[in-house]
């Protein structure tokens, strides 16, 4: 028999491996989001299948455990962590400035998406019997489950369309922002609506205190936030390595996530504070990078343990329900959204992809569901709808999402013309690939002089996010040509910065042509190379 | 940015007489001595030279932004000159130059250099602007109107 430590690891572990293969295998073969290959994942591992059954000499690898949870703690408490990063990094994924640009658009958008989810979520378990009142907390989780929308699946679709930018694709994220958001003010009343249950009871009264504090909390923590972030950002440049400023964020994120529980709201609602108010700072990117590696490790780890706590025998009997309800999140989604869109300047092709956009459901969704059933708010039955709506959800979303785009026709009535606040790109065409990649290396160093933080997408891919402040550009290199793009108002910088680095190539190539001693380097270099000679003696 | 700290009245002078490139380059150089920025004027002047000899910093518009590099600075340090006759720098639109912004930034540190070249010279985009900076009386003057 293992010890419970040894255990715990073994565990982890076998969750690591096995929910990495699994995402891999469905990103790969089936072209589904990763997210449901580690659900699945975990799923088929975890104690309500084959982690119950017992092998030869090591026993179960996730027996269930009596009570609501039925994984280890240890385990849970990862999982947990890993939800904290994971909200995090979404706060600070959040495009403040572009959300703020299309905030009357999103908000319209992303408050439509909310409240025909929570509606239609919490009717269906009123119709169905599974609550008795509106205030029931199982008409609240289901509610509260299907509002908020999966930014990150969205935004890889939007991003693999290249429609990141488009109307419908700033739409869609400013309204998926302000839906996590809603979505996580919902959470907060919800819980503190079902805690008041232990205490008398809940009451409009109550609800509304709860509504209130967590209103409060929000507004309160996210402007001072806001507020402290360049001044906080400052403090955390002083410690000047990449790795010290991203570890002292995550801890405070960490610190701000324990205040919020202590405020008796949810964790994740710190978490997501905390990336928010860093999100308008330049040291964005460089903590995300560096948080890249134990969000990559653990968020596969959180999704299979969400699937972990799947109960099928529970499942079975609410199904049907689950297959209703998932539908009605569809339906919630693309009509909830997808109708304000058109009369925010959208016609049905901008409407339909915008509606499809926010249908995947994801990670706040299974926080939400798993705080509903370790609080025991939530019986299996509830948790099993609520993980099939996101298996589903985040299936369909994606293919949705993808047909929708297939037809190139404008999203708006009047499309807009961008040359207003996005500046013509600056284009070097280069005789060869290797030149512009030299020329994108000096631009990157020029920038890193400036001070500028900079960033690359991918290793695949040369394109480099580069951010000082509120200035923000996107190089890359694209074949034989480097392209640099920025706003209308720091156009000015980016010539000039790149005519001086123009200026230095030239220099350095009239170097190499014309000075005597650079003209014959690589001769002399070589000269001598196979002149004879005595051989060297052996070693 | 703050570009108060970097643009100073004390680094500002309304009527240069200089009437060459290198005169105006080094009166520039002059004025940060003076002011007590620099520690070896020579090779700031020499950095500021190399550069132009590279291409002119004359821009359009009786604009010219001569910068350069050199650890004879702590930080990025600024002038702002005018000679209302023009001065024939070579600029781009081969007219005479009448307004000059000089930066001088440490050559081993980092530091903003281009943005702040960048930065300063947005204001100068605008006719209106230009207009009022030709017909300023006062260093201070100059720095409302670049820098609010």
């Amino acid at each position: 028999m293992f010890s419970s430590e040894l255990k715990f690891i073994v565990q982890l572990g076998i969750l690591i491996v096995f929910t990495r293969i699994g995402g891999h295998w469905l990103r790969r073969w089936l072209r589904l989001p990763g997210v449901l290959g580690e659900l699945i994942v975990g799923m088929l591992i975890g104690p309500y299948a084959l982690g119950k059954i017992s092998w030869p000499w090591v026993g179960a690898m996730f027996p269930p455990l009596n009570g609501a949870m039925p994984i280890s703690t240890e385990l849970y408490a990862v999982a947990t962590f890993a939800s904290i990063v994971l909200l995090f990094l979404s706060g600070l994924e959040t495009d403040l400035s572009t959300f703020l640009r299309y905030s009357v658009a999103g908000t319209i958008v992303g408050i439509g998406g909310v409240v025909f989810s929570f509606l239609l979520g919490a009717g269906c378990a009123l119709w169905f019997g599974l609550a008795d009142s509106w205030l029931d907390p199982h008409a609240l989780f289901l509610g509260a489950v299907g509002t908020a929308t999966s930014v990150g699946i969205t935004a890889r679709i939007l991003s693999e369309h290249r429609k990141m930018d488009s109307a419908e694709g700033v739409t869609v994220m400013a309204a998926a922002v302000f839906d996590d958001v809603l979505g996580v003010i919902i959470l907060a009343i919800v819980v503190g609506t079902v805690r008041a249950e232990t205490s008398g009871g809940p009451s409009w009264q109550h609800i509304l205190w709860t509504a209130g504090k967590a209103f409060g909390f929000w507004i309160v923590a996210t402007v001072a936030g806001l507020l402290l972030a360049r001044r906080f950002s400052r403090i955390l440049k002083y410690f000047k390595t990449t790795q010290a400023i991203s570890a002292l964020a995550l801890g405070c994120a960490l610190l701000v996530a324990g205040l919020s529980e202590m405020a008796g709201l949810a964790m994740i609602i710190g978490a997501y504070i905390m990336g928010l108010s860093l999100s308008r700072t330049d040291l964005v990117q460089v903590i995300q990078r560096e948080i890249e590696g134990l969000h990559n490790i653990l968020v596969p780890v959180f999704f299979a343990t969400m699937g972990m706590l799947v109960n099928f025998a529970a499942v079975v009997p609410v199904f049907k329900i689950g297959l209703i309800y998932s539908l009605l999140a569809v339906i919630s989604k693309v009509a909830g959204c997808g109708l304000p869109a058109l009369f925010c300047g959208f016609n049905r092709h901008g409407a339909i992809r915008i509606g499809t956009g926010m249908l995947p459901r994801g990670e706040v969704a299974l926080i939400v569901a798993g705080i509903g059933l370790t609080s025991g708010a939530i019986g299996q039955d509830i948790f099993g709808i609520a993980i099939l709506m996101t298996v589903i959800t985040t299936v369909l979303g994606p293919l949705f999402l993808s047909a929708s785009f297939e037809n190139p026709a404008p999203g708006l009535r009047h499309p807009e013309d961008t040359t207003k606040t996005v500046a013509p790109p600056i284009v070097l065409p280069f005789p060869s690939a290797d030149m512009a990649d030299f020329m994108v290396s000096r631009i990157v160093t020029a920038f890193r002089n400036e001070e500028f933080y900079v960033y690359r997408l991918t290793p695949e891919e040369p394109t480099y996010h580069i951010r000082k402040d509120d200035i923000f550009f996107i190089l890359s290199r694209d074949g034989q040509e480097v392209r640099l793009t920025t706003s209308q108002r720091h156009a000015t910088m980016a010539r000039l910065l790149v005519a001086e680095e123009m200026l230095t190539l030239r220099s350095m190539l009239h170097m190499a042509t014309e000075d005597g001693d650079y003209a014959s380097f690589e001769q002399n270099f070589v000269a001598t190379l196979f002149q004879d000679s005595t051989p060297p003696p052996a070693e | 940015m703050n570009l108060k700290k970097t643009l100073t009245a004390e680094t500002i002078s309304l009527n240069l007489q200089g009437t060459t490139k290198d005169a105006v380059l080094a009166e520039l150089v002059d004025l940060l001595m003076a002011s007590g920025h620099i520690r070896d004027r020579d090779a700031v002047l020499k950095a500021v030279q190399e550069r132009e000899k590279r291409m002119s910093t004359g821009m359009q518009n009786g604009i010219a932004i001569p910068h350069g590099k050199s650890d004879s600075v702590d930080c990025l340090v600024a002038a702002l000159g005018i000679k209302r006759s023009g001065v024939d720098f070579g600029a781009l639109d081969g007219q005479p130059s009448v307004i000059f912004v000089m930066t001088v930034s440490p050559d081993s540190r980092t530091g903003p250099h281009i943005q702040f070249l960048a930065e300063i010279s947005r204001p100068l985009n605008d006719p209106a602007v230009r207009a009022k900076l030709l017909a300023a009386t006062t260093p201070d003057e100059v720095l409302h109107l670049l820098l609010g």
